[in-house]
């Protein structure tokens, strides 16, 4: 051990945080939002997640010991942790295994590991599961199969009784004899997490207030809304912890901001949305602090992580209010991914102490060379 | 003019992050006590040859002044410079020279380098010194040969000749002299500790340097972690023209570069030099290290070195002879055997692991730490790189650690051109704050040799070219002179005075010659092999 | 109310400046292709700093630049030994051609040589002078020889000539080096690669 100290080199301290870590951090800091999300649809989520990782885990080991790699290595990173919890999160509650199992092998063994492994891969592989079951089974994706309780809004019972947990198990594995046949769950045609309804508007919480119907009564638009205050909690934990720095949440926020404000008119609401709702009413928040800041796929320097947001900040807009997919985060996100290494190398720092791209591009306009 | 303007418009605000990172201090423990004077060991090790800390290139070498066996007195010059880049080398104290020959390696990837080994008496009988009646009066030029007589080189790290330097600075006139006392490095603390006891001669050493290079104005720089030292140096600063500034402390502020930058706002060129924007930077050390050249002609024979780390019973700072063992300094130091399982050259974030307890304190050695795992831990193994960009948001060179990393991996040097390798420092940042633990700075030296090698081919590529061009057109120009001299002498029907055949024979009759040599010596070596 | 973005004035800005911007960046793409093919105008030129320059004669040319000449008019690139694979490697990719191994043919992969005459066995033929390319020998007829090593490409076009024999072609001593990839790219703990 000697000998190999002697021959290491420079610097001899290191920062605490490794990758594995922070990767458990982030874990940590979707926490709120899915406790919120647990509380407005039941169990369903929280075993969507649980199933995921398990998924994940398998399908990690497995395709590292195809590729002749210390499988103890690969799963140290908890990377494939991260992937899991956020897929597991942005599909809706009550879908059936085999879409789970589909959707992440897809995330882990396509998106990850064919091309190289954690930090090669282009695309962001939750959102890449995602948006293959999205396209591959659109009508599955947006069926929502809650318990009874959960359903119906307006009841006073809570989803989360031992019945609710039956029915959500019995949703995720219908093969299971777990209930009677007169409490199978109906399905109900709704948005996924991802999805946002362009008709809600205006602010359900404030409304929520006003009628004196409570914060966290069970209604579909105070749960989106509270939802994303829960990501926005769980990401400015990550902004004060460091671990992902402010440009690309704000510069995707902001523009978002911008882009409904320039748009706004009171009477397109109903089909141009609030900038409130643009903001609050959808996964705009878990998209900006979450998938956006995921840093394998995003850009990396300051100024390319700016228009990075910028860049996903607008096409999310741009989906969400003129375009016919159902989602706009997931495919806004992978858009972004598209754009990511040439905006590393287009937006490069400024080396110390040589001339800036502005000087650069001065000096090749009016010289035809370099400027020295 | 307008285009200027702009250019440096955008470039400010293309820098607006403040670049590196901030470890923690570990000064305090060494800072309890005051600087120690150095009882002089039984053997001082002068090394010839000086590296930076970290590359194999030799920077300077000297040439030995003393023959083996020679009594030398204490200030008596033993080697004289050799090339540029090289300073003088005094004696220490008095004693006799008893080797002069190859000492070990000191750090992982140095070789093997020449050094005086002088042999200490306990008389200390010293060199009659000639300090200048006034040294006041001097003028530039004799002060910077005054300094350059005392074989002052920089106390920072790099080690470059401060004679030649202020020279430089002087010929292009300078605005501003810096004087660094910021030290990042976590655990090193000798310039604190000299700025705190030994503030009127940081002073008037940085005074006699402005007089020395003419500047107009003088700055001494310290950070916000050491109060001590800011208190000192305001008191002595009263009513002088020299301005005192206090940084933030930030690892790696105490770099020229990075110190040009936050204190005149302005960027060193990458191809240049401070001096090329009016600025000279020198050590706080080298400033005290000037007074005593120029005021009492006293040459340039200790320096402040920290020792620290968890092993020592009391870390403190040493006013070391150059060429102390380090041994010598733990033991006085006391070291706690059971707790020291190695030590480290130069600060936690750019020294290297010591390979010889009984390697000499060099002029540029500031800290020697004597730690062990459980204070400094290992490595941890890599892992893959998840560009997470940290590394880029800490690089005071503001390059993309990230990017060199692959396209040094993929060994695409024109890339690493491109993205700057040259221009990495080396502090380390990157792979300080590096959640997997890449060793970045590794990676980067690696890239730095291979790449080296490739330029060096091919400078002696092109150089072959020419000589070869140059052989084409000599010989074609011999041609044609023969040809004229051969038109000439048959046009004036004299005889050739150089005949082949008689060549021809010249040439056999030598071959014959090479040959009964060669016969002759055979059988010499076979009978030799016959007797023995 | 009309939406901002629906204002015209408020158009024209953004396409105004979007327009503007889309014209800088032709100029800048433009201004930088114009640079690259002024750079690229002399292809002898740029695969006659890629060969070693040794001036060998290995390839079946008198000398690196003719060969640059037949390489720009088709020639193959895998005849030069003291390149070596770094050579072709990198006319590879200035020429877009298939990276293929050295032709034996020519001559095999060599470590850096340099010409040593043994001083005592030399006869001053003046034969070796006459037959180095780059002019790297020294001395006068029936004296004694010697080569400048810093000179010396180790080309060996001075071994044939020499009457007696008195020329070796030993090793230049390899740059000192520290630092390696081979030794970075895998995990010091495990001994596997740590990365892909």
């Amino acid at each position: 051990m000697m000998k190999q100290r002697l021959a290491s080199s420079s610097p001899m301290q290191f920062f605490p945080l490794q990758t594995s870590q922070i990767m458990l951090l982030v874990i940590l800091a979707t926490l709120p939002a899915m406790l919120v999300a647990t509380w407005f649809f039941g169990y369903g989520v929280i075993l969507n997640v649980l199933f995921a990782t398990l998924v994940g885990v398998l399908c990690e080991a497995t395709i590292s010991r195809i590729r002749g790699r210390s499988v103890r290595a690969t799963l140290a990173d908890n990377s494939c942790l991260v992937t899991a919890v956020l897929f597991g999160m942005t599909i809706p509650p009550g879908t059936s295994w085999w879409l789970i199992v589909m959707g992440m092998v897809f995330a882990i063994a396509l998106v990850k590991h064919a091309y190289g492994g954690l930090g090669q891969n282009t695309f962001n592989p939750a959102m890449a599961g995602y948006l293959f079951l999205l396209l591959a089974y659109p009508l599955d994706m947006t069926s929502w199969h809650l318990p009874a309780a959960a359903m119906n809004f307006n009841s006073a019972s809570s989803p989360l009784g031992w019945q609710g947990f039956l029915q959500s198990l019995g949703c995720l594995f219908p093969f299971l004899p777990l209930l009677g046949d007169s409490l199978t769950v109906d399905g109900l045609a709704m948005a996924t997490p991802l999805i946002e309804s362009k008709l809600a508007a205006g602010n359900a919480i404030k409304a929520a207030l006003e009628e004196g119907t409570g914060l966290f009564a069970r209604s579909s638009e105070t749960g989106w809304e509270l939802i994303n205050f829960a990501w926005l909690l769980g990401g400015l934990f990550l902004l004060v912890t460091r671990l992902i720095s402010w440009h690309i949440p704000l510069s995707m926020i902001a523009s978002t901001l911008i882009m409904s404000l320039l748009y706004y008119s009171p009477s397109a609401v109903a089909v141009l949305g609030t900038p409130y709702l643009h903001l609050f009413g959808s996964a705009t928040m878990m998209g900006a602090f979450f998938i956006a800041t995921d840093p394998v796929s995003a850009a990396t320097g300051s100024r390319a992580k700016i228009a990075y947001g910028i860049i996903i900040g607008v096409s999310l807009y741009s989906i969400r209010v003129w375009g016919s997919y159902l989602d706009a985060v997931a495919i806004a996100v992978l858009f972004g991914n598209f754009c990511a290494p040439l905006l590393d190398r287009l937006l490069a720092p400024r080396k110390y102490g040589h001339p800036g791209l502005f000087s650069k591009l001065l000096g090749d306009i009016t010289t035809g060379k370099s400027s020295p | 003019m307008i285009r200027q303007a702009f250019s440096d418009l955008f470039e400010r605000l293309g820098s607006t992050s403040r670049r590196g990172i901030r470890p923690a201090t570990l000064r305090e423990s060494s800072l309890r006590s005051r600087i120690m004077p150095t009882p002089i060991p039984r053997e001082l090790i002068l090394s010839l040859q000086h590296y930076p800390d970290t590359s194999a290139k030799d920077v300077s070498s000297m040439k030995p002044c003393v023959e083996v066996g020679e009594w030398v007195a204490k200030y008596q010059l033993i080697a004289r410079e050799k090339g540029p880049n090289a300073t003088r080398l005094h004696a220490p104290t008095s004693g006799t020279v008893q080797a002069i020959e190859e000492i070990p390696p000191a750090v992982n990837g140095q070789r093997a380098r020449l050094a005086i080994r002088l042999l200490t008496d306990t008389d200390e009988r010293e060199l009659p010194l000639e300090p200048p009646s006034d040294y006041r009066s001097l003028a530039p030029e004799q002060m910077i040969q005054l300094i350059e007589d005392a074989g002052i080189c920089g106390m920072g790290g790099a080690g470059f000749p401060t004679a030649t330097k202020v020279r430089d600075a002087l010929e292009k006139g300078v605005k501003t002299l810096i004087i660094n006392g910021v030290e990042c490095e976590p655990y090193i603390s000798c310039d604190e500790a000299l700025i705190r006891e030994r503030a009127d001669l940081t002073v008037q050493g940085a005074e006699l340097l402005q007089a020395a290079c003419l500047a107009d104005d003088c700055v001494i720089v310290i950070d916000n972690a050491m109060p001590a030292a800011r208190q000192a140096l305001k008191e002595k600063l009263q009513g002088s023209a020299i301005k005192l500034q206090v940084v933030r402390r930030r690892y790696p502020a105490g770099d020229e570069r990075q110190l040009v930058k936050a204190v005149c706002r302005r960027e060193v060129p990458n191809d240049g030099h401070p001096t090329d924007i009016g600025v000279l930077v020198q050590n706080i050390g080298t400033a005290v290290a000037v007074y005593e050249a120029i005021v009492h002609a006293k040459p340039c024979i200790s320096r402040i070195v920290t020792l620290t780390g968890s092993a020592l019973l009391t870390p403190k700072n040493f006013d070391a002879p150059i060429g102390t063992p380090v041994q010598h300094l733990l033991n006085l130091c006391g070291v706690n055997e059971n707790q020291h399982e190695f030590t480290i050259r130069g600060g936690s974030m750019m020294g290297q692991y010591l390979m010889d307890q009984a390697a000499p304190i060099e002029k540029t050695t500031n800290c020697i730490i004597a730690s062990n795992n459980a204070e400094i831990p290992e490595r941890e193994a890599e892992q893959a790189c998840i560009r997470c960009g940290y590394c880029e948001q800490a690089c005071p060179a503001q390059l993309q650690p990230q990017r060199l990393l692959a396209s040094i991996r993929n060994e695409e040097w024109q890339d690493t051109v491109e993205l700057g390798l040259d221009d990495c420092i080396e502090c380390g940042a990157c792979a300080v704050v590096c959640p997997s633990r890449i060793p970045l700075v590794s990676y980067f030296r690696a890239g730095k040799e291979i790449h080296n090698e490739d330029h060096s081919a091919q400078r002696q590529s092109r150089h072959w070219q020419e000589r070869f061009q140059f052989h084409q057109y000599r010989i074609k120009k011999n041609q044609e002179k023969a040809r004229s001299a051969k038109v000439a002498a048959q046009s004036a029907g004299e005889e050739q005075g150089f005949s082949r055949d008689q060549a021809r024979m010249e040439i056999s009759a030598a071959v014959e010659r090479v040959r009964r040599r060669r016969e002759a010596l055979a059988r010499e070596t076979g009978h030799g092999e016959e007797k023995s | 109310m009309t939406p901002l973005a629906e204002n015209l004035f408020f158009q024209l800005l953004v396409g105004g400046s979007l327009l503007g911007s889309l014209l800088c960046a032709i100029a800048w793409g433009v201004a930088g292709l114009r640079k690259r093919l002024q750079e690229q105008r002399f292809l002898v030129d740029r695969i006659n700093s890629i060969l070693p320059q040794t001036q060998c004669g290995r390839c079946g040319h008198p000398g690196c630049r003719p060969y640059a000449r037949a390489i720009a008019t088709g020639e193959a690139i895998n005849r030069c030994p003291p390149g070596g694979d770094r050579a072709i490697r990198r006319l590879s990719l200035l020429l877009n051609e298939a990276r293929v191994p050295l032709d034996p043919a020519h001559g095999e992969i060599e470590s850096a040589k340099v010409a040593v005459i043994r001083e005592a066995e030399c006869i001053g033929c003046t034969k070796c002078i006459v037959a180095c390319p780059v002019d790297a020998i020294i001395g006068a007829a029936k004296h004694m020889h010697t080569v400048i090593a810093s000179e010396c490409t180790g080309c060996d076009l001075c071994i044939e000539p020499c009457p007696v024999d008195c020329i070796d072609l030993v090793e230049r001593a390899p740059a000192f080096r520290y630092w390696s990839l081979a030794a970075l790219a895998t995990d010091p703990l495990s001994g596997e690669p740590c990365h892909d």
